[in-house]
């Protein structure tokens, strides 16, 4: 180690106890590391404070795999961004992963009627999925394959339900006489629920928190909403 | 690894990675860049992660080494400025130099104009306050290697941020 080393090993208390007093009085002999110790204190606390700000920034960690979450509308928002790198790559790829699980899920119980379809860039309900949102109230038998669960406005105006199938979950809010697919989450296999509880599923709770407006219709104000095609 | 979440964990170390991403990179944006591009990494290669050793020091190496492959793919302009002059001051006056604090931009760019492996350590040890073990580990080289370096990186960047080191 040369002087240089230990000096700033001193400073940096990573000398073992003897050593450290060695140095320690060699500092305080000398104006000149004194001075020097405490310039170099001053780098590292301004150096820190420098690169603070970054710590409070409202940036949130990206998430992978909890609940599976696609946020669809969060990631056609980010389209157009700023795309040098990363970050279309990764919304693209998680959306791949999970919705090839989901659309596994989905379709292979009901070969040939798939759930869910890409049109012009966005995921819309078909098949079973699309009826059950447009007719189904949350009330009804839970021997349907799909389950309706809460039923609301969002900020936007459009009236948006989630739905629960077997092994999966999701928001679709109504767009013209589409139902646009909001976001999709793998819940735990075998989870009979109640759908009324779907809510449990953190990433599904989380993504109706953001887009509720209002508070969830009752039955009658559900089926009010069905009586005039979801307008 | 079922009793991990890797979005939990990623949570945790995220704030610190980041900055550890604008000490070593060019601005903010690409920045922002390596530590999305970090995360993605260690997502994909989250199998391999050892359960009992330390989550932070695996991202932080990851993000390292997504650093240094950015640099050398040359998909960044310059990897780092060559400044005009050797010891160049760069808008920090320094009579005012006891009071006056460092803005993120003058810090960011004096870490460039640092070379790449006395950047790493600096940031490591300065700005996230690692221990010279713990860095060493992290960047996993001996820990003289490590000390040396940063004996050099942070006398430059005294010289460049306006006191004679």
């Amino acid at each position: 180690m040369s002087e240089d080393e230990e000096f700033f090993a001193w400073l940096d208390g990573e000398l073992d106890p003897e050593l450290a007093g060695k140095v320690e009085a060699r500092v305080a002999a000398s104006p000149e590391l004194t001075a020097r110790a405490a310039a170099q204190r001053r780098l590292t606390a301004g150096l820190r404070e420098a690169f603070e700000p970054t710590l409070a920034e409202e940036r949130p960690a990206p998430r992978f795999d909890e609940g599976k979450v696609i946020d669809f509308g969060a990631r056609a928002a980010g389209r157009g961004a700023r795309r040098p790198f990363g970050v279309p790559q990764w919304a693209a790829m998680a959306a791949t992963l999970a919705l090839g699980l989901l659309v596994g899920n989905l379709v292979g119980r009901d070969p040939g009627q798939s759930p869910v379809v890409e049109e012009q860039g966005r995921i819309v309900a078909a098949g079973a999925l699309d009826r059950a949102l447009d007719v189904q109230l949350a009330s009804a038998p839970a021997g349907d394959a799909v389950r309706i669960g809460l039923t609301f406005r969002d900020s936007a105006g459009r009236i948006c339900r989630s739905f629960q199938d077997r092994a999966t979950a999701g928001l679709a809010c109504r767009e013209g006489s589409q139902w646009h697919i909001e976001g999709l989450f793998q819940g735990a296999e075998g989870q009979s629920s109640d759908y009324r509880m779907a809510g449990q599923d953190p990433g599904l709770a989380q993504l109706i928190g953001q887009k509720v407006a209002g508070g969830p219709f009752d039955a009658a104000q559900e089926k009010a909403a069905r009586d005039r095609d979801w307008r | 690894m079922p009793s991990l979440s890797f979005d939990a964990e990623l949570a945790a170390v995220w704030p610190r990675l980041r900055r550890f991403a604008h000490a070593l990179a060019r601005n903010p944006a690409d920045a922002d860049d390596l530590a999305q591009m970090a995360a993605e990494k260690a997502f994909k290669s989250f199998s391999q992660f050892h359960p009992g050793t330390k989550f932070d020091y695996w991202m932080f190496r990851i993000c390292r080494t997504v650093w240094i492959d950015m640099i050398r793919s040359g998909t960044r302009r310059a990897a780092r400025e060559v400044p005009s002059e050797e010891g160049e001051r760069i808008g920090f006056d320094p009579r005012a130099a006891v009071e006056a604090t460092i803005d993120l931009k003058t810090a960011m760019r004096a870490m460039q104009r640092l070379p790449e492996e006395q950047r790493e350590v600096v940031a490591l040890i300065l700005v996230e306050g690692f221990g010279y073990r713990e860095a060493a580990e992290i960047l996993e080289q001996p820990i003289g290697t490590v000390s040396s370096r940063l004996a050099r990186g942070r006398q430059a960047l005294l010289v460049m941020l306006g006191e004679s080191g």
